[in-house]
């Protein structure tokens, strides 16, 4: 099998609204996948419902292994890890302890062996995302005083750094100028030469097209178009769903 | 059976009370968010100024702080004793007033208090995370339970029936008509309430308001008059059904203030927002507590344990249980941020001076001080336990002096009863309070907040009532006694002989005995917060739902927190309990918890360090001590003033001194050095670098990187390593 992530009929409903309906979705290993839709297609309900942060029905094979059900932090040590639309960061830590938080799985055993000062801290894998992002300027400071684009950044880290084989960023182009939107994509290829895989879910209709290997686009929680980013551009019902909807893509 | 009918029916009279307050609490968290625990306390005082009016013709005015007390003690070091003015404690007008105007003066009163804590406090922190919320109105609450006790001390109070109570035949018993009436008038303002909320416009916009505020502002309501509005009907209805129920409720400065825990159960079904579950919940609770007295005395296969007191605890945890957080959140954005979880460090410099001064007055310090001393010491550790739950992981809890004195109740069976050893009696005993810190902790997991206060609350006033009052599982009939502990044949306990000092009580030995726990607890809590599950934990108070997300076990780290809090609050409870030698459950009752919750904020309930200051302003510790030396004994006002210091700290510095005092320090050194350079013609006014080493607390980007100390990469740099 070469998918990551196989999700199969996931449905989540809220109250009478299907908000995913019958998503059936694959992310290769090592492929950047693109999810996109206009406002409320549905785009975020879908990674909470593979994340354990909504109840959802249907099939979530992650690495060949259902994960539906699970509680969130038994996926994220599986090894599925995913950022925020609303950033979420722990405001009052330091950037690096955000990111040591993420990279430890810690057991009772392991906290306690920590507490006494004999377990190996997790400071290789810190290091190494943090010189793959070159974000040693803000190691020490914390989040909350950080300029936008520092904090997305500092999203993905936290993503990327608990050895995850597949991360879902929630627009992490969100507020970002230009210039950093293109150090974004160029970070994201880089991501997938480690041997990551990524779901990347954005508006930002450059950066999607420009990056992605494949995209899928839902519309009111329903698959409408799955495929490379020219028949993306191309597809005659992506058009009529980003047209009918109020929400432009490229604002 | 028809026994059973009549106790419900007589349940009314205090149901009645539980369901204005609830109506009271959907009003006030409609009108600014708040879960009001003070709203019982208004009811109580507010029957207070009634009985005072009707029966005396005295309107008791609250205490205000008088400067002049400040200068008598002042005047008092130098041998001069004055007598100069004070505020009036009461106002006398004519000898009794009919019951109607002193029912108005009372309500007016009532209004004048919902709207002061409406326009004072909670439209201040409106958009403050709920600690400060739930400080702010655990400190009104203090303070309106320590102005009654200073004006008509703890007494109980007779309040003389306005309601007819001829019995009334109903299906073969007889009950007084006052129940019914009760009944009657609940039912109609209810009606009345819930008419102008559904119907008027006033109504709708509170509604709005309550939905979404920013979306309310910006349909030009003002949710500030609304809110105001709102917080004085809530106070006048509790206040006037305070007064027609107090005949049958009794009166005195706790049970009506405690009232609000059934209250808060009734609210809590009826999820903060409708009008008629509350009602019905709350009078539900008072006619079932009353029907399971009599049960309880009735009928032989029921414990006689005061199951009734338990009935509000359970209708809280069912209400949690099933329904998870059940606040709503009211769409405001929270501007506010909780008290920062600074790292505190270990100063050898600092902790060296300040060993030095506290063995040299546990040791040769008179006896005052000793005492003073210890109870610092002991209070620091009972914060401490506070600073695990609330302040790294952001969970609200008022019981950890019931935890404590659970370990007080389990040590002295331990110890005296069983002849259980030093080190494994206390120990052991902390165990137990541990074991019961994470009972009240499980179904406390789902819910934060607000929600977690209320259980917690509930669950220490159902410890006191089931454990360690007189009839109590944990109590017995006589005093508790605890030996003194000895360990390889060394006694220190607080009766121990001791090579230096006077020989008096409390011993030398057990001061240096408390000292050694307290390091030891500091250097724990420290490591805590440098560890990798402190981090988890502060991550878990930032953020939960990005905590799991980033593989954190939310409720694994959550009942380790309460786990390890419990711990600390055991050993606390030890320790009092040695101190004492014979004690009373008096030193763990809730208010007690509360109180040392108001100290621990004041302190700084997210540092280390900050429990220290706690401990040291703890009540009959030494901050206290030296006050009263200095100028004038608080005794009854010292509660009173912990209220008023917590909810201004709440208002004006929730950081709390700790925080406080390291960001402030530097500048106001700097501030100083200025000046005496300005003064003494000094051009110099380059900032040297110490002075700029105070600005990490909030780094900018580029100064954080100036600054990032090399050798501490866990974490920003707190600013005042190493003075
Ligand atoms: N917790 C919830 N309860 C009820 N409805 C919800 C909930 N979360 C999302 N929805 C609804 O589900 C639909 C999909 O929302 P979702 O946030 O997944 O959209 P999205 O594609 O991420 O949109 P955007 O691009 O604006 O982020 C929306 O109609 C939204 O209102
Ligand atoms: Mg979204």
């Amino acid at each position: 099998m070469s998918a990551v992530l196989h999700t199969d009929g996931l449905t989540v409903q809220f109250g009478g609204l299907k908000a995913c309906n019958e998503i059936s979705l694959d992310v290769n290993r090592g492929e950047l996948l693109g999810l996109i839709g206009p406002n409320g297609a549905g785009k975020t309900t879908f990674i909470n419902a593979i994340t354990g942060f909504v109840p959802a029905t249907g099939r979530v094979l992650f690495d060949d292994e259902e994960v539906l059900g699970w509680v969130p932090h038994r996926i994220a040590h599986r090894g599925l890890t995913r950022t925020w639309q609303s950033l979420e960061l722990f405001g009052d830590i330091s950037v690096r302890a955000n990111l040591e938080v993420a990279a430890t799985k810690l057991t009772p055993i392991k906290a306690v062996r920590d507490y006494f000062g004999s377990s190996q801290r997790v400071a290789a894998r810190v290091d190494q995302t943090i010189d793959a992002l070159e974000m040693h300027e803000v190691l020490n400071a914390r989040p909350d005083d950080l300029s936008m684009g520092y904090r997305k950044l500092v999203g993905v880290a936290r993503a990327l750094v608990a050895d995850s084989k597949l991360v879902l960023l929630d627009e992490p182009a969100a507020g970002l100028d230009r210039s950093e939107t293109s150090w974004l994509a160029e970070k994201l290829r880089q991501v997938i030469d480690y041997g990551i895989s990524v779901l990347l879910v954005d508006h930002d209709m450059g950066l999607v097209l420009n990056v992605c290997d494949r995209i899928h686009v839902i519309d009111f929680g329903k698959t409408i178009a799955i495929g490379t980013p020219e028949e993306i551009r191309t597809d005659e019902a992506v058009i009529g769903a980003y047209l009918g909807s109020s929400g432009g893509e490229e604002q | 059976m028809e026994i059973y009918l009549q106790f419900i029916l007589l349940g009314i009279g205090s149901g009645v009370v539980f369901a204005a307050l609830a109506l009271g609490l959907v009003l006030t968290h409609r009108a600014s968010g708040v879960v009001n625990f003070a709203h019982g306390a208004i009811a109580m005082y507010v029957t207070y100024v009634y009985s005072s009016l009707k029966d005396d013709g005295a309107y008791p005015v609250p205490p205000l702080p008088n400067p002049f007390a400040i200068v008598e003690g002042i005047l008092s070091w130098v041998g001069i004793t004055v007598a100069l003015p004070d505020f009036p404690t009461f106002i006398q007008m004519g000898d009794e007033w009919p019951w109607w105007a002193a029912m108005l003066g009372a309500v007016i009163t009532a209004g004048v208090i919902g709207f002061l804590f409406h326009y004072l406090v909670f439209r201040v922190l409106r958009y403050q995370p709920p600690l400060a919320k739930v400080v702010s109105s655990v400190g009104l609450m203090l303070i309106l339970q320590a102005a009654v006790v200073i004006r008509f001390s703890n007494r109980a109070r007779n309040v003389e029936s306005l309601l007819p109570n001829d019995g009334v035949d109903v299906l073969g018993t007889t009950v007084p008509m006052d129940r019914f009436i009760l009944f009657g008038l609940m039912i109609a303002a209810t009606t009345v309430l819930y008419l102008v909320y559904q119907k008027t416009k006033f109504g709708i916009m509170t509604r709005a308001a309550a939905e979404n505020e920013q979306h309310a502002t910006l349909l030009g309501i003002s949710a500030d008059s609304i809110a105001a509005v709102n917080w004085i009907v809530a106070a006048m209805l509790a206040g006037l059904v305070g007064i027609l129920a107090a005949p049958i409720t009794g009166l005195n400065p706790l049970n009506m203030t405690l009232f609000i825990i059934p209250a808060l159960g009734a609210a809590l079904v009826a999820r903060f927002s409708s009008f008629w579950v509350a009602v019905w919940v709350g009078m539900g609770i008072g006619a079932g507590q009353s029907l399971l007295q009599i049960m309880e005395i009735r009928l032989d296969w029921i414990p006689d344990i005061n199951l009734s007191q338990g009935l509000p605890l359970v209708v809280i945890v069912v209400a949690m249980m099933v329904r998870g957080q059940v606040l709503p959140s009211r769409g405001a954005v929270e501007r506010g941020r909780l008290p920062l979880a600074l790292p505190t460090r270990i100063r050898p410099r600092v902790m060296t001076v300040w060993l030095i001064l506290m063995t040299w007055l546990l040791i040769w310090g008179p006896f005052e001080w000793r005492q003073a001393t210890i109870n610092t010491l002991i209070a620091a550790i009972l914060a401490m336990s506070l600073v695990v739950v609330t302040g790294y992981v952001g969970q609200i809890s008022l019981a950890q002096l019931s935890l404590a004195g659970i370990a007080a109740f389990m040590l002295s069976s331990l110890a005296t009863d069983a002849g259980v050893p030093f080190p494994i009696a206390p120990l052991l005993a902390a165990l137990v309070a541990t074991f019961f810190g994470l009972i009240v902790a499980i179904p406390a997991l789902r819910v934060r907040g607000a929600s977690l206060a209320i259980m917690t609350l509930a669950a220490g006033v159902a410890i006191e009532v089931f454990l360690f009052k007189s009839d109590g599982w944990l109590a017995g009939d006589s005093p508790r006694r605890v030996a003194d502990p000895s360990f390889l044949g060394i006694e220190f306990g607080p009766n121990s002989p001791f090579w230096f000092g006077d020989g008096k009580v409390p011993s030398p030995a057990f001061g240096l005995f408390v000292l050694l726990v307290l390091t030891g607890c500091f250097i724990a809590v420290i490591r805590l917060r440098q560890s990798m599950l402190g981090a988890q934990m502060l991550a878990v108070r930032a953020n939960e739902r990005a905590a799991a997300a980033a593989g954190v076990n939310v409720q694994g780290v959550k009942l380790a927190a309460f786990g390890i809090s419990s711990f600390l609050a055991g050993i606390g409870g030890t320790l009092t309990a040695y101190k004492f030698g014979t004690y009373s459950m008096e030193s763990f009752a809730i208010l007690a918890s509360l109180s040392l919750f108001a100290f621990s904020y004041l302190g700084g309930i997210a540092t280390v360090a900050g429990a220290i200051y706690a401990g040291t302003l703890y009540q009959q510790g030494i901050g206290t001590l030296a006050f009263e030396k200095l100028f004038f004994d608080l005794g009854r006002y010292e509660a009173y003033l912990a209220g008023i210091f917590l909810v201004i700290t709440a208002l004006v510095q929730p950081q709390g001194i700790d925080v406080f005092d390291r960001r402030e320090r530097r500048r106001i050194a700097w501030g100083f050095m200025v000046l005496w350079r300005r003064m003494t013609g000094n051009p110099d006014r380059t900032k040297p670098e110490w002075v700029t080493r105070i600005y990490p607390i909030y780094p900018k980007p580029q100064e954080a990187v100036a600054e990032a100390p090399e050798k501490v990469p866990a974490e920003v740099g707190e600013g005042g390593g190493g003075s």
